[in-house]
């Protein structure tokens, strides 16, 4: 519990550190007339971020010491990983799909592959459950927005 | 009061298409409330891209009525399933499913149905009389007293809405800075967009509210699925003891009331949520009666203070938002972007300058909630035929419309890669418990938060010392310094979330 506050709380400071030193030094903007300047904000948000993870980094050291809690594990439960690994992948691939063909036509097949991943495997559950969110896409997309097929 | 104008606005709400519209909406949020997992700010951030082509009166009414929905249909899986639809129906497992076990689950959804319609109608009426005298004092403030109000607000969201101040303040730091990306408003230059035209008009909204809110809360399910598989649940018979009787109703009465007081102060108070006032009213009906030993073994009064409380939140916490323009929480957040794609800016002018569409929109609520009255009492068979919908099931569906969602706004490719980044982001905020309710408030007032800052800097000069004139604004200043310490401090010494705060929603 610790321990991931302080990797986590490390990854909110070293990406303000970055916000603060990178971002928006070179891409924020700078003042060009009386009035606040378009980094202020950016940069009061950074050092929020970068005060707040600096205090949950060091709450997380401190309860670590107090409880022998080490900084690192080497117990990594990759089946665990794995099963919440998979679903972003298998998104990620119906994106990539999305860039060569429209969501509606893809839509089914994606569906169904998941259902069965997540261990759906009646077939008449699977093929309406696939369907009809299709069915009510195009629908939406085609007689009520009139955007055509999307 | 203008009489004639609130007629219209019931004649606007009472024709065929708004009658559908709203009605839609209510039956949608009830059978998604009904499935456990699926939140009202899920619904809502996914039902957004179905408003396009509405006009806004039916599209803010058509998310009004399902965020009531949901609110109403999460009750089913809580007494049916002891899983609640979401976790403001936590409360309503304690004495639901008992009751339900019992052999009177008519008996239970029935309680739970009359008393989300009645705490939703009192909270609505509330919010009519509270809201436009309250916008009234609102349009006296000037940027200095909103940008203190924001600030203010988002502090307290942090530190209320998750485990602890600092990862909420850290959320909202990152709400903030993401939020500014786009065309600075004051030179025009682009502000952190890399190159990229797309940004140019910031961060899309939709692709924000559907990654955060709802794939990453369908990754954090399908995780969840390793572990726990879907439970059965109480079947509905028709058993003639299982009916609602005057007596038995009669006796939840005070509790329906204490709970709609309860949800609606919570409601109107930012970063709450409605898990605390339904647990607060919960426990406040438990002290309150004479025997206290029956609850949580199928008393009435603890479905009825529990779901009261809980329908009673969603119209309380529009009174900051039609007051002032501040979302309390995430579904209020997703109402100012539905309001802003519709090309509405929510808040006090919009009463001053549009009475008959904020006539309209609280006729709208009235209607929504005998609307949901009629479905949830008629369908009751139907919905309790919901909850054995698998989760696997679900989750596939909800991910196909997250995709379609975005396609359908025609952000394209570049969209639905902003979309997974997002989904991503909110899927690690909520492993490690960073309140994604505060990142998201956070993005979404941003725009007014540097308005208000940009006005107050060029009115002052730079000066600080103007703030000695300014009361209300140093009130303000001084409540953001106190909560600031109190909360740190209670982050430090209990490092835990405040009871059902979680998911202030």
């Amino acid at each position: 519990m610790h321990r991931q506050s302080f990797w986590s709380g490390l990854v909110v400071v070293g990406f303000a550190l970055l916000a603060l030193h990178w971002i928006i030094p070179g891409y924020a903007g700078r003042a060009m007339m009386r009035g606040m300047p378009p980094d202020l904000l950016p940069r009061v948000a950074a050092w929020l971020m970068l005060i707040s993870g600096l205090f949950v980094v060091g709450n997380a050291l401190f309860h670590m010491w107090r409880t022998g809690e080490a900084m690192i594990s080497t117990e990594v439960n990759w089946g665990a990983l794995g099963w919440s690994t998979w679903p972003f992948v298998y998104v990620g691939f119906a994106v990539w799909l999305a860039t060569m063909f429209k969501v509606t036509y893809i839509g089914a097949p994606v569906i169904a592959g998941m259902l069965i991943l997540l261990g759906e495997r009646r077939w008449y559950v699977v093929i309406p459950c696939a369907i009809a969110p299709v069915i009510a896409l195009y629908v939406l997309s085609v007689y009520m927005m009139r955007i055509g097929v999307v | 009061m203008d009489f004639s104008a609130i007629s219209d606005a019931f004649g606007e709400a009472l024709t065929l298409t708004s009658f559908i519209g709203i009605g839609g909406g209510v039956l949608l949020g009830y059978i998604i409330g009904v499935v456990p997992g699926l939140s009202r700010s899920v619904a809502i951030a996914i039902a957004i891209p179905m408003t396009f082509y509405m006009s806004p009166f039916i599209a803010i009414s058509f998310l009004i009525g399902l965020s009531k929905g949901t609110a109403a249909g999460s009750a089913v899986s809580a007494i049916l399933l002891n899983a609640p639809g979401e976790a403001s129906s936590a409360a309503t497992c304690f004495d639901g499913y008992p009751m339900a076990r019992g052999g009177r689950p008519k008996t239970a959804l029935k309680i739970g149905l009359l008393a989300s319609v009645i705490g939703d109608i009192l909270a609505t009426m509330i919010l009519i009389f509270v809201a436009i005298p309250f916008a009234r004092v609102a349009l006296l403030f000037g940027p200095y007293e909103m940008a203190a109000i924001l600030a203010f607000a988002l502090v307290f969201i942090a530190g209320l809405s998750g485990g602890s101040l600092f990862k909420g303040l850290a959320a909202g730091g990152l709400g903030i800075f993401l939020g500014t990306i786009g065309l600075d408003p004051q030179t025009g230059m682009p502000r952190m967009t890399f190159g990229y035209a797309e940004l140019m008009d910031g961060m899309p909204l939709i692709a924000v509210a559907i990654g955060t809110l709802a794939l990453s809360e369908m990754f954090v399910q399908s995780d969840r699925l390793r572990y726990e598989r879907d439970t059965m649940a109480v079947k509905i018979g028709h058993d003639k003891a299982d009916t609602l009787r005057w007596p038995e109703f009669r006796i939840t009465i005070p509790a329906i009331i204490r709970g709609t007081g309860v949800g609606t102060f919570v409601g109107a108070l930012p970063g709450l949520g409605p898990s605390v006032g339904s647990f607060m009213s919960y426990g406040m009906t438990k002290r309150a009666s004479k025997t206290p030993e029956r609850f949580g073994k199928g008393a009435p009064e603890g479905i009825a203070a529990s779901e009261s409380a809980d329908n009673a939140v969603i119209p309380a916490a529009l009174i900051p938002l039609f007051g002032l323009g501040i979302p309390g929480n995430v579904s209020a957040a997703l109402l100012v972007g539905a309001f802003a794609i519709h090309g509405i800016t929510v808040g006090p002018l919009l009463i001053r300058d549009n009475p008959e569409f904020i006539y309209s929109i609280f006729a709208g609520m009235i209607v929504a909630s005998l609307i949901m009255l009629a479905i949830g009492w008629f369908g009751l068979m139907v919905f309790a035929q919901i909850t054995r919908v698998p989760h696997a099931v679900v989750i596939p569906i909800v991910i196909f419309f997250c995709l379609a969602g975005m396609v359908l706004q025609g952000y394209g490719v570049f969209g639905l890669v902003i979309l997974m980044a997002f989904a991503l982001l909110g899927y690690l905020m909520k492993k490690y418990d960073y309140s994604f309710v505060t990142f998201l408030v956070a993005f979404i007032i941003t725009p007014m938060l540097e308005l208000n800052l940009r006005q107050s800097i060029i009115l002052s000069r730079g000066d600080p010392m103007i703030l000695m004139n300014r009361p209300i604004a140093l009130f303000f200043i001084a409540c953001t310094i106190v909560a600031l310490v109190m909360l740190g401090y209670r982050t430090i010494k209990k490092p835990r979330p405040v009871e059902g705060a979680a998911a202030a929603d």
